[in-house]
């Protein structure tokens, strides 16, 4: 479960090249995900206690990487992986109950003007 | 949702930041955010539109767009994602999903290029994205006049326009705090 991308399998290279055509085979060549849950700013949490015994070590990297909320983009962006086979491979983790989503409501509605005065606050204390 | 022990699940917000090539969009974004920018990409082939396979991608022809973004965390229940993006219109692909629940949009100006945000401001104005114009001064002296950029980019007097320096923070943060006090402008006038 170290954050590494998986390496030494019959030598197998990460270069940028293939890392970016590689998990598209990964994902049995999908583009979409099974479910479209996720935005880019969704945040996904691995379900404590439900880490599966074997795995992909592409998932296994994922499952390593969301034990604390975060987006999906910060996801894809750890691991290595373009935006789309990122949200494939978390798709799946999610059909089988290994993370689960939260997509802010604030993306289907403008946040209301306390919300917005808040943000302002925040964004003059930074 | 608070799975055991994970800690609260904070709500997101979005904003876009689009601009042309080499307009500071990397360099705005890591002036705010609290983690290094991170980077990430996003792949189209040609004919992906209703085309669900990327079987043999190698052979088709691609294009990847590079995202970069940056958090910024307001407190424990709001984190602020800040996406940069190319202003092309070749990558609009990548606007649709980035609009998609996005708070607001900062274009990018560059004042040697200010052609290049035409595509972006189309893009925003004709989805309601609320935006504004950052007008990125890389002469380091504000020598250009907001309102003739104004008049350059024939931008309507209610999208504000501001000059900025995208590698100051400050600078940065008072483009922000434009953007939401737009919004809530919006929000309070029920628009
Ligand atoms: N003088 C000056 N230089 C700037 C300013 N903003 C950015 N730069 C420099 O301009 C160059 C391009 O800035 P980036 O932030 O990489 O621009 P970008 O829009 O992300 O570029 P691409 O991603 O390549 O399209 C970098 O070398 C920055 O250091 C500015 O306000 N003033
Ligand atoms: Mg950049």
């Amino acid at each position: 479960m170290d954050g590494v991308p998986p390496e030494g399998e019959g030598g197998r290279e990460w270069s940028f090249e293939s890392s970016l055509i590689r998990p598209y085979s990964l994902t049995g060549g999908r583009v979409r995900p099974s479910r479209t849950d996720f935005s880019m700013t969704s945040q996904v949490v691995a379900v404590p206690r439900t880490r599966p015994v074997r795995v992909d070590p592409e998932l296994e990297l994922i499952l390593s990487l969301c034990v604390r909320p975060v987006s999906v983009a910060e996801v894809a962006s750890r691991a290595g992986f373009p935006l789309g086979v990122a949200r494939v491979l978390l798709a799946d983790l999610l059909d089988q109950g290994y993370v689960v989503v939260h997509t802010s409501g604030w993306e289907s509605h403008r946040p209301d003007a306390q919300t917005l005065r808040s943000v302002l606050e925040g964004i003059r204390r930074l | 949702m608070d799975p055991e022990g994970a800690g609260p699940v904070p709500d997101t917000l979005k904003i876009v930041v689009a601009g042309g090539f080499g307009a500071g969009k990397t360099t705005l974004v890591s002036a705010v955010s609290e983690v290094e920018s991170l980077h990430t990409e996003e792949v189209m082939t040609s004919e992906s539109v209703g085309v669900d396979d990327l079987e043999g991608v190698e052979g088709k022809a691609t294009t990847t767009v590079a995202l970069d973004f940056g958090r910024i965390t307001l407190d424990q229940t709001t984190v602020v994602y800040l996406f940069g993006t190319p202003g092309q219109r070749r990558f609009s692909f990548m606007w649709e999903e980035l609009a998609q629940g996005a708070l607001g949009a900062v274009v990018l100006a560059d004042t040697r290029r200010l052609a290049d945000s035409f595509d972006a401001i189309d893009f925003f104005e004709s989805r309601g994205v609320p935006f504004v114009v950052a007008v990125n001064c890389f002469d380091g002296q504000r020598t250009h006049r907001a309102e003739d950029v104004r008049v350059a980019l024939d931008v309507e007097e209610r999208v504000p326009l501001l000059l900025c320096d995208a590698r100051d923070r400050e600078s940065v943060k008072e483009v922000l705090v434009e953007l939401v006090t737009l919004v809530l402008r919006l929000e309070l006038s029920g628009a």
